[in-house]
């Protein structure tokens, strides 16, 4: 290094380069000082208003509200499914949370055990960023309280009030309304409704079964929004009650179901398995169809536990089977009046006698009569009144099995209705060309399965639900009724029932098989005399009882035996309407493993529920009511002044029969 | 008492006229705009002094006081320890290098035990002005234009710079190096040198952007050049700061209504991007009063660059001046999109400790060189100290 040098003009160089570099510098730096400023200028005085758009936009955020559920009604308006409010607990993923700490200070609040923590803790890791997973629902007020007190320290968690739904009578429409429950991955599709947002709410839930699935997008209603100022997190910081957009309500859905008349139906049901349809025999509307045992789905809508479904699941009485519209039964005896019909279209003559002996050997072995020592001579009036077995192995056998299908299917057999809801099951009614193409093994009628055609065993297989159509078509006589269950969708009625061609049956041979079905319920010697007395004055029911096997009987001596094992006892069924001069309600009861005989476990409860449809039925009340005939008045009656009013008061004991005769 | 250079021998020493000579309107101006900076970390605590704004008031304070006291130091002691600092700085990178602590991903920083911790680089950008203008001071004007000796600050600025990137922390060796270029240039480089300079790096940015910058560093990059690209993830901070400038305006959306700021859209929002909380508060009238004060700081300091006596003096004000600009610009630019992001703040705006302490000591050493610019700083052994 040199020693610098002293002359001035070598400082005085050195001073000089600086002074234009520092000059130079400082110009450079006014003129990036220079950029700066301008580029400020342009944003904020040329650009200002887009990006004010853009930090509103980032400032306020629409918040999804779900809409209330539609409600759904019986015929009366009687509430089967609404909403109730809910609180509940939801924790969203944000930012830096620590899903496992926040739900262990969680539980200091509310119950949450540790598996439950951890699933939820799984349930959280999954989740999308901000959306909100439900860690409670049907918080207590104090829970609640306490948490949103404590939310502004929680990063995630809010608590707030939701609507959830619930079915105030429990199990009763189970099977027919569904349930709704929480929205699955398998629901979330790519487009159409269910692409959309407000299914991720945690709120938000989707039908599952019966109406609640059929109508699910009607009932759902339009979400509303709700403005809402957040924060960079998402966090809500403010609401603007003024940018809201009111939610629609779900259309309400009115059923053909008549509370009281279900409720009752299950009631009788009892412990037993089985099911009971009631139709209107006018218009076709389903009053009734329970099935038992049922299960409660509000349960459902909470969300079950693995033990608790499997609980349901396993049961041998099936509660999660619709029995009334899925469970499939051989008919039975109430299929007679569907051959006995058809034999009268193909020309049998009714009157023609067929000795029951007990036992009818033919095709090389001897088919029995379920009356051990016989019925002896039987037209087709006393066959169907005694359900004599012998007398329709013999007619099926003359008929043949196509008359019979055909029959059937006018009757409503073997088809699938338009009910507007999932799940109906077609059933089978056997006919040749049936044989050919469903049975590989043996694609040939054979005589022998006409024979048990003729009794509602073999190639035959129905529903309760078609057993009460075929009921009420027989009891209606003339429409090919259809059955409506649901009423009207958002107040839109939907077509009645009875707006179907006519049935194709000659007008009085369905009126000799109605005759036929009056005698067993009323004729002192028929199958369910004794069962189907109503105790309502004259108005009277008819019927018929029908039992199917479950098994083969060749082996067995005593076919009801109360020993027998509860899966191995015949099906026990009813079908009956009333009032029998002018058929207003029809119904079928089907009792699984109730035992043998339609009358033992099926008539008394068709009786019932038939009973409380009377009885609400204004026309038919007016009819019960009216007052007795007026006894013969002594002149002492008259002194003791009976009062007009009260007639049934005044009557003495002997003018009316004694209770205890009608019931 | 005004000081000239006619003023009796012993009289410029006195504390009392050394004081006086500290310019003080300056000074105001830097408290000014740490004023700003204490007013909108008021604003974006909500209204608390917690935890930002007393803290930068408190801290600003101490280093005012720092500064005035760093004024009174004879430049004949800057001028000893210019190359020891600058070697102390270059071994504490060494260290770093060795045996620094990991955070957040670069290895900046020394771990001093109960004394904290602190950035090694931070000594540096002092340290290379020091040296560098210490270097020049003793070489003549035709060697500063060009000849062999400038080896020596080339490599004086390479080590540095390697170092410092290799932590990585690009934003700071940029600085160090944009700094020890400046005073290069400042000195007196061939005009023909530097426009070779700068062809030869606008030829070889392209590459060193692909192969030797680390994977977060070259998405910054990208993402400056577009920024909507990716608005949630690495372009958030750059378009989140536009929206809290644009939408403020020409008079801002009011003190404490930035609602980018409060609600916390602004990432940094008390360090980095602070301008950006200043710009959405009091918008383009606020902003370009902060300006107009950064350049009154710039442009006072570079005058007291250019009074000075000494080459060292003159060197070492414009030098640092020169660093204090780059902040200004880098910081300005990224906050308003004409930059990618580096982690650089806005000097005495931003909240932060370490690049308070090291502008204000910067300008402890352009307020001695104000208060010392008659003296006469000889070059070599046997010198003051």
């Amino acid at each position: 290094m040199s020693e610098p040098s002293i002359f001035f003009t070598e400082v005085n160089e050195r001073q000089g380069v600086f002074h234009r570099r520092a000059f130079l510098m400082g110009g450079l730096s006014g003129l990036g000082l220079l950029a700066l400023t301008g580029r400020l200028a342009h944003l904020q005085l040329v650009e200002a208003q887009r990006y004010e758009k853009m930090s509103a936009s980032n400032q306020f955020n629409f918040r999804l509200v779900p809409p209330p559920r539609g409600l759904i009604v019986d015929r009366n308006g009687v509430i089967l499914a609404s909403n109730r409010p809910n609180f509940r607990l939801l924790v969203a993923k944000d930012g830096k949370m620590d899903p496992e700490g926040t739900l262990k200070t969680l539980a200091h609040f509310v119950p949450l055990d540790a598996a439950r923590q951890a699933r939820l803790t799984k349930d959280l890791i999954r989740a999308p960023k901000r959306s909100p997973v439900s860690v409670m629902e049907d918080m207590s007020w104090e829970q609640f309280s306490a948490i949103n007190v404590r939310a502004p320290e929680l990063p995630g968690v809010t608590a707030d009030m939701g609507e959830v739904r619930v079915y105030p009578h429990g199990g009763a429409f189970a099977h027919v309304i569904g349930y709704v429950a929480k929205v699955n991955k398998e629901d979330l599709q790519p487009t159409g409704p269910n692409s959309e947002a407000i299914m991720l709410h945690p709120g938000f839930r989707i039908g599952r079964q019966g109406v609640e699935k059929a109508f699910d997008l009607r009932l759902r209603g339009r979400p509303g929004a709700q403005k809402v100022e957040v924060d960079a997190n998402g966090r809500e910081v403010r609401q603007d009650s003024g940018g809201d957009i009111p939610a629609t309500p779900g259309a309400e859905i009115q059923l053909s179901l008549d509370a009281d008349i279900q409720t009752r139906a299950l009631e009788v049901m009892g412990d037993e398995s089985g099911a009971v349809v009631m139709l209107d025999c006018r218009t076709g509307d389903v009053l009734c169809m329970a099935s038992a045992p049922s299960f409660d789905a509000n349960r459902f809508v909470r969300g079950m536990t693995g033990s608790e479904y499997r609980a349901l699941a396993n049961y041998e009485r099936k509660p999660l089977l619709d029995k009334a519209m899925s469970g499939l039964y051989p008919p039975g005896s109430t299929f007679k009046p569907t051959v006995a019909l058809a034999a009268l279209e193909a020309g049998v003559d009714p009157e023609i006698r067929v000795n029951c002996s007990g036992g009818w050997y033919y095709g090389g072995r001897t088919w029995r009569c379920w009356k051990h020592g016989g019925h002896g001579s039987q037209n087709m009036h006393d066959a169907i009144k005694n359900s004599c077995d012998i007398y329709f192995y013999q007619t099926a056998l003359k008929v043949g099995p196509d008359p019979i299908a055909r029959a059937a299917h006018a009757l409503g057999f073997g088809q699938v209705f338009d009910l507007g809801i999932p799940g109906q099951k077609k059933g089978i009614v056997g006919s040749r060309e049936w044989k050919r193409k469903a049975v590989k093994r043996e694609p040939v009628w054979q005589p022998g399965d006409s024979v048990s055609y003729g009794i509602g065993q073999g190639y035959v297989n129905v529903n309760a639900l078609q057993l009460a159509v075929m009921t009420a078509r027989l009891a209606n006589g003339r429409k090919a009724l259809n059955p409506r269950l649901v009423r009207s969708i958002g107040g839109k009625e939907l077509p009645s029932g009875a707006a179907v061609p006519d049935l194709p049956f000659k007008q009085e041979h369905v009126d000799y098989v109605r005759g036929a079905m009056i005698a067993v319920a009323n004729d002192v010697t028929g199958t369910a005399y004794r069962q189907s007395q109503l105790g309502l004055g004259d108005v009277m029911m008819a019927g018929k009882t029908g039992t199917a096997q479950v098994r083969s009987y060749d082996n067995v001596a005593d076919r009801n035996s109360a020993s027998v094992q509860w899966k191995l006892k015949d099906h026990n069924l009813f079908v009956a309407f009333a009032p029998y001069d002018a058929p207003r309600y029809a119904i079928s009861v089907i009792v699984e493993h109730g035992g043998l005989g339609g009358a033992t476990a099926g008539a008394p409860r068709a009786r019932e529920v038939m009973r409380v449809a009377l009885l609400k039925d204004p026309e038919i009340r007016a009819r019960i009511e009216k007052p007795l005939p007026m006894p013969e008045l002594t002149p002492d009656g008259l002194a003791e002044g009976a009062a007009p009013e009260a007639p049934v008061a005044a009557a003495p004991p002997t003018a009316a029969p004694p209770p205890g005769d009608r019931i | 008492m005004t000081v000239s250079a006619l003023t009796r021998p012993g009289e410029r020493d006195r504390l009392v006229v050394k004081f006086s000579e500290i310019d003080w309107l300056f000074s105001l101006a830097l408290c000014l705009i740490a004023g700003a900076g204490a007013l909108m970390m008021f604003s974006i605590a909500g209204s608390s002094w917690e935890p930002w704004a007393g803290a930068h008031l408190l801290r600003f304070g101490i280093m005012f006081v720092i500064m005035v006291v760093l004024a009174m130091v004879d430049l004949r002691v800057w001028f000893a320890i210019a190359y020891p600092l600058y070697g102390v700085g270059l071994v504490l990178l060494i260290l770093v290098e060795a045996i620094g602590d990991v955070r957040m991903g670069a290895q900046r920083w020394l771990d001093l035990g109960p004394l904290g911790s602190f950035q090694p680089s931070e000594v540096m950008k002092l340290g290379i002005v020091l040296g560098l203008a210490r270097f020049y001071h003793s070489i003549s004007a035709d060697d500063a234009r060009f000849s062999w000796w400038l080896l020596v600050p080339v490599l004086m600025i390479a080590a540095p710079v390697v170092l410092v990137a290799h932590q990585p922390d690009l934003g700071t060796a940029m600085l160090i190096l944009m700094t020890g270029v400046a005073v290069v240039v400042l000195a007196g480089l061939d005009w023909r040198v530097i426009a070779t300079g700068l062809g030869a790096a606008a030829v070889s940015v392209p590459p060193m952007v692909m192969f030797v910058l680390h994977d977060y560093q070259r998405k910054r990059i990208f993402t400056f050049l577009d920024p909507e690209s990716d608005p949630s993830g690495s372009g958030y901070h750059i378009l989140q700061s536009k929206i809290a400038l644009g939408s403020g305006g020409f008079l801002g959306k009011g003190y404490g209504l930035g609602s980018q700021s409060q609600l916390n859209f602004l990432p940094e929002k008390q360090t980095d991007f602070i301008f950006a909380t200043l710009a959405e508060e009091f918008g383009f009238v606020g902003c370009f009063s902060v300006l107009f004060l950064y350049a009154v700081v710039i442009f006072m300091a570079l005058r007291t660059a250019a009074l000075a006596h000494s080459h060292f003096g003159r060197l070492s004000a414009a030098g640092v001046t020169a660093t204090f600009a780059l902040y200004v610009m880098i910081n300005g630019g990224m906050v308003m999109g004409l930059a990618p992001v580096v982690g650089v703040p806005m000097p005495m705006l931003s909240y932060g400790g370490t690049v308070m302490a090291t502008v204000m000591i910067g300008f402890g050493l352009v307020q001695a060189v104000r208060v010392h610019r008659y003296s006469e700083v000889t070059s070599g052994k046997g010198s003051f100290l």
